[in-house]
């Protein structure tokens, strides 16, 4: 299982070469998705040598593999993490029980979607953050994108491999669907709103990088700890790289803000300086925090009562052992609900209460990076502050939506929102600006005005090494 | 409520070679403990003390270690199994409201 055969058309720790079949299909597979990436990756760089990290293997040392690569020669491949013996379901009623390597029939539509939905976002993410590299602010930013865009192809293969392995011809048919739906597309549209909306500037992308990537990360966790084993082990690699997206989210939010309090700490007004103010940075987050909030779905969902009930979808970090009781039976999880112009609280019962545990974890990793954020404004000392809004604000799923909350939480009337939407959301005057700040800088060493170069480089490398070769 | 120790993989500690430190952590503890019945290791996905990577925590006994190296691995294991005493040096150098955050984070209530 653990061997990676690196010179096979598909890269693999499966064993791919002993199901000639499957081989077949995922080798018919492989033109449809390089026809995808050629139309809808990463527009204009495909000839260009970056400076990328290659997954050779799973194992100690093998996932980081740094060399020039040409976008579409990066070797995307299936890469499973190692599996560790005599596996039980964490959790639910199977709880105890072996896990699954094969789907069980109940479960065979519910896992299904599970696994598509998922599967849909990767290229999603990678057809809205298309034309980014023109306007990258430097050329590791550049070199960043292009490390995400690759390693999300590379998760759609992770679950490419599953739906053609375990789901039979629906699976293949699922399979063809990941690459005709379009991101935005009126007429095939990917399945999360969040995925039709193009990312146009950096200030977007570090955004969507920061929180929804992250939202992934969370779905991913609760993935990684289902009963079915092959789809557990499919996401826990995967993980490994995520984090890498999150950290450029994260890092480059803060090195946004970063550069404006450097700006304002010389008496500068950053928009005269080509930089963003505080108070736009702000509204980018408080848009992105909550549009990412919804990725979690219903806080009462009776549909993830029985993914977790079933073993499919797990708390997070369940396999960990750190919940009293793994069924999730006769506990209750109290929730605050709009009633008329007041807020009760309600008892619900835990199980139905998965996606808003799991939003919780969310929210709890998104104060600290905004923690994180805030701890280097201070030191500028100019009295300024960034804040996550509370999970209430601007929701359009779940218990919060079709009621209007200030970014503080408070219950308010739709009149008061709409008097102060301009304050807490992105105006069309703040994407004008952000969009007016959006040169491409490609020489190396060099960095528009409106970030601060990143603390270090990649792979020990300096931020004037040549992650992109252009010429 | 298990032991935990969770080696950091955001983005910072994975590039100064945290999947290396997890790994190691774990073999070595296997050596004493191959069942994890006293401490499980585990990676977790950001401590945000990326400044002071790598970082290394062990749950619930608040203990939050940074700019961990393989070289301190074998005193590490020794504290989390209970023959010796925290590794001082390696511990106070993120701020006290990040680690409050973290113990906020592994602590559910659930």
């Amino acid at each position: 299982m653990s061997n990676v055969d690196l010179d096979a058309k598909i890269p693999n720790n499966v064993n791919l070469k002993d199901d000639k079949r499957l081989q077949r299909a995922l080798e018919k597979w492989l033109p449809s998705f390089q026809e995808w990436w050629s139309d809808m990756g990463p527009s204009d760089f495909n000839t260009r040598d970056i400076y990328l990290r290659t997954a050779i293997g799973v194992g100690k040392g093998g996932w980081a593999h740094f060399d020039y690569v040409k976008m579409p020669e990066y070797r995307w491949g299936i890469f499973l993490a190692e599996p560790s013996g005599d596996q039980k379901i964490q959790f639910g009623d199977n709880v105890g029980k072996p896990v699954w390597n094969e789907v069980p029939g109940e479960l065979r539509a519910r896992l299904r979607r599970l696994i598509v939905t998922q599967a849909d976002t990767e290229p999603a993410s990678v057809e809205q953050q298309r034309m980014l590299g023109h306007i990258a602010p430097s050329l590791y930013d550049m070199r960043s994108l292009f490390q995400v865009n690759c390693e999300e192809g590379r998760h759609l293969w992770a679950m490419v491999y599953l739906l053609h392995t375990y789901f039979g011809s629906d699976g293949r048919d699922e399979a063809e669907g990941l690459l005709e739906r379009r991101s935005g597309d009126p007429d095939k549209p990917r399945i999360l709103q969040a995925f039709n909306n193009p990312i146009e500037n950096w200030m977007d992308f570090f955004c969507f990088t920061a929180f929804t990537d992250r939202d992934g990360k969370y779905q991913l966790a609760a993935l990684a700890e289902s009963g079915f084993d092959p789809l557990a082990r499919s996401t826990q690699f995967m993980l490994t790289e995520e984090a890498y997206h999150l950290q450029t989210g994260e890092n480059g939010v803060g090195r946004t803000i970063h550069r404006t309090a450097e700006l304002l700490k010389q008496g500068k007004d950053p928009r005269a300086e080509g930089a963003f103010p505080l108070d736009l940075i702000q509204r980018y987050i408080n848009f992105w925090s909550s549009a990412s909030f919804d990725l979690f779905g219903g806080e009462d969902s009776t549909n993830a009562a029985e993914a977790f009930a079933s073993g499919l979808k797990g708390r997070y970090r369940e396999g960990d052992g750190i919940y009293k009781d793994p069924q999730a039976l006769n506990q209750f999880y109290t929730m605050e609900r709009p009633e008329g112009d007041r807020m009760t609280t309600q008892e619900i019962p835990l199980r139905r209460a998965m996606n808003a545990l799991l939003l919780d974890a969310y929210v709890a990793d998104c104060k600290r990076i905004v923690n994180r954020w805030q701890r280097d404004l201070t030191k500028f000392d100019l009295g300024l502050d960034v804040t996550l809004p509370s999970q209430k604000f601007n929701r359009r799923q779940g218990v919060y939506s079709e009621h209007y909350f200030t970014p503080e939480g408070e219950l308010t009337t739709e009149a008061d929102f709409e008097k102060h939407r301009d304050e807490w959301l992105p105006t069309t005057a703040d994407r004008e600006c952000v969009q007016s700040c959006m040169i491409g800088v490609q020489e190396p060493g060099k960095i528009a005005n409106w970030i601060s170069p990143p603390a270090r480089g990649v792979n020990e490398q300096p931020f004037d090494f040549e992650y992109v070769k252009l010429n | 409520m298990p032991r935990l120790l969770y080696v950091c993989e955001g983005g910072d500690c994975t590039e100064r070679g945290s999947g290396d430190l997890h790994d190691k952590i774990k073999e070595q503890m296997a050596s004493f403990d191959p069942n994890e019945e006293r401490v499980k290791v585990r990676r977790y996905p950001c401590f945000g003390g990326c400044e002071a990577g790598i970082n290394v925590t062990l749950f619930p006994d608040r203990v939050f270690y940074s700019h961990v190296k393989e070289d301190d691995v074998p005193e590490i294991v020794e504290h989390v199994l209970g023959e010796g005493k925290p590794v001082d040096r390696l511990t106070g150098h993120v701020q006290q409201d990040v680690e409050e955050i973290i113990w906020e984070m592994l602590d559910s209530p659930y």
